[in-house]
């Protein structure tokens, strides 16, 4: 096999990686902070990528699309918390997990009602279309301004809670909740804030997918099920156990299918079941 | 074991009485949609088991009702001269295999890991199920499994393409793994289970073997759910991913919550209805789906304990014996 197949191939990769990240990385956010796991994730990342493609079939403006999906899906997480997930935290886990489970069937079903239950293609951006050369090979832009953006996540997640007083609030309110409270700090406005923003990622994250892995009913799903890989082999609630976990299965993916292309779709939950024979808690979790 | 009342064993007469009777007074159909109740009622049963018993919420449950069917399936399919019950055994085998080892990973995680991890089998299954085309016919799935003759059953022979015989076997099936489910939760294993769910440290300290218990109940409602599946791909004469899919793990959950988690028998009248309702309202709306999502959150939210809540307490009683301690 030649070296640049298997440097392109690398290369791809990385981009589902970054953009395994981009999607894992609200729901680890979530996790890591407010301690659910939220199943409405894959639903908000799929709205994301709809309302993105309504956003460009009416204006034709990509960065419009980029900037009015995650407000909307955000907006729509602040209610999700606000009237559903509030409700429900006083009878425990298992009913937080169900509506969000409920919320996740419910946004599915109201998508294919909405917009029909098939594909929707979303063409790349002029602005991003075309490839550039590469050490001798063409490579599609758009793949790079993915990996672009979700670098850009990834330092601006790091700078919030590494350097602001917001993060310094979020990281004190996760260990006592009570004494942050106590301070003057409003708890359930944080929470709300920080289930609103990791809902604003996933919406993010769909638009960014809609032109690279196309708009289609089940795509929530899809993607649901190799970001909960990701969540389980990085470790709960750890970005960089996410980080680690969406690059690993990205390459193994994208290797998998060059090698053993019938394997492929059973790669990253081989990975699951051997990391969790070696490390029950994730690659960076913290505790079994 | 607490005793009887004579009205419960009245009542239990009376139940058995009508559903023996049953396909004499229905219509094809209506039998039809009764037999479906009935082997979803031991699927949601068998769900409800992990779920109230031992505090473990699957959404994977599918998984095993998947391994049912399609061992059943496949076993008479290719198999010659297989015989019939021993078709449904190995669908129960394969479900029980199929919980021993996806339990091994799982019951050792508590709450969201736990859930979040069956339903990452269950898909790893579905796409089992959709790649390997010679086995399992891919989305195509397979048909044709019933004999077309009558099987000889020693003592009667029973046709498997008339609707009648078909309620009578499964109903049969299914009324005997319910009763002994329901034994086994009243035995020592059954309290142990409930020790573990209630505070599995103290549980532990006390010397009982957490992760042993959970994955003794974790395969036994997999085998409970494999029988379910095995009884399905029967009924159809057919089976299809769908059959393994993460649909079929939700519609499993709505049952059990439509019906109320908080009692053994809660989950059947959740079948009930679910097959009634779905039958009602795709009816009605093409988007019953949609509906039945935003009844499902109502129910989370404000109504906890499912129908079986609605009925008054002093009737309840008749029925406590199956309530979940």
């Amino acid at each position: 096999m030649e070296t640049s197949t298997l440097i392109i191939q690398a290369l791809h990769g990385l981009v589902y990686g970054m953009l395994l990240f981009l999607v894992a990385s609200g729901m680890t956010l979530v996790f890591g902070m407010m301690d659910i796991l939220n199943i409405a994730h894959a639903a908000f990342y799929m709205l994301g990528a709809y309302v993105g493609y309504t956003v460009l079939m009416a204006t034709g403006n990509f960065w419009l699309a980029l900037f009015v999906a995650p407000v909307v899906v955000g907006f729509l997480g602040a209610l999700v918390e606000r009237f559903f997930l509030r409700k429900v935290h006083k009878y425990g886990h298992a009913f937080e997990l169900l509506i969000t489970f409920g919320v996740f069937f419910v946004i599915t079903e109201a998508v294919k009602w909405i917009w029909g239950d098939f594909p929707r293609p979303m063409e790349v951006p002029p602005a991003l279309s075309g490839s550039i050369h590469l050490l001798g090979f063409q490579y599609p832009v758009y793949r790079f301004f993915i990996l672009i953006i979700s670098f850009i996540v990834l330092a601006g997640l790091l700078y919030v809670f590494l350097k602001t007083r917001l993060g310094i609030r979020i990281r004190a309110a996760v260990s006592d909740a009570q004494m942050v409270d106590a301070l003057g700090v409003n708890v359930p406005r944080l929470f709300l804030g920080v289930f609103s923003g990791g809902s604003a990622l996933a919406g993010l994250a769909g638009v960014v997918a809609g032109p690279f892995l196309s708009t289609y009913p089940a795509m929530g799903l899809d993607m649901l099920v190799d970001t909960f890989v990701v969540v389980v082999v990085g470790g709960f609630g750890s970005l960089p156990g996410a980080l680690v976990a969406s690059l690993m299965i990205g390459e193994l993916q994208s290797f998998g299918i060059l090698f053993i292309p019938r394997l492929a779709l059973v790669f990253q939950f081989l990975l699951m079941a051997v990391v969790l024979i070696i490390r029950p808690a994730g690659l960076f979790g913290e505790k079994v | 074991m607490r005793r009887f009342t004579v009205l419960q064993v009245a009542l239990a007469i009376l139940l058995a009485a009508v559903l023996l009777a049953a396909p004499r007074i229905l219509t094809i159909v209506q039998t039809r949609m009764l037999t479906e109740i009935i082997y979803f009622s031991l699927f949601a049963v068998s769900f409800n088991l992990l779920f109230a018993n031992a505090g473990l919420l699957s959404f994977g449950h599918a998984a095993y009702f998947g391994l049912g069917a399609y061992v059943t399936a496949i076993s008479l399919k290719h198999v010659a001269g297989m015989p019939f019950f021993a078709a449904i055994l190995l669908g129960a085998l394969a479900g029980t295999v199929g919980g021993i080892v996806i339990g091994f990973f799982c019951v050792r995680r508590k709450g969201s890991y736990f859930a979040l991890l069956t339903l990452a089998f269950n898909q790893f299954l579905w796409a089992i199920a959709w790649k390997w085309r010679e086995v399992t016919g891919g989305d195509d799935g397979i048909g044709g499994i019933v004999p077309k003759k009558p099987v000889d059953l020693g003592i009667v022979s029973v046709d498997f393409n008339n609707v009648t015989n078909k309620y009578y076997l499964i109903l049969i099936i299914v009324v005997l793994c319910l009763a002994v489910g329901w034994y086994l939760m009243r035995t020592p294993f059954g309290n142990t289970v409930m020790a573990v769910k209630g505070n599995d440290e103290r549980a532990s300290f006390l010397g009982y073997n957490v992760n042993r218990s959970k994955l003794l109940i974790f395969s036994l409602a997999a085998c409970f759910a494999g029988i379910a599946g095995s009884l399905f791909a029967l009924f159809q004469d057919f089976v299809a991913p769908s059959a393994i899919s993460m649909a079929m793990s939700t519609e499993v959950l709505f049952m059990a919550f439509l019906g109320g988690t908080g009692s053994f028998f809660g989950p059947i009248l959740g079948a009930a209805i679910f097959v009634y309702f779905t039958d009602w309202i795709s009816s009605i709306t093409d988007r019953w789906e949609f509906i039945l999502g935003l009844l499902f959150i109502a129910l989370v939210l404000y109504f906890h304990q499912g129908f079986i809540g609605l009925i008054p307490s002093r009737l309840k009683s008749l029925f406590a014996i199956g309530e979940n301690r």
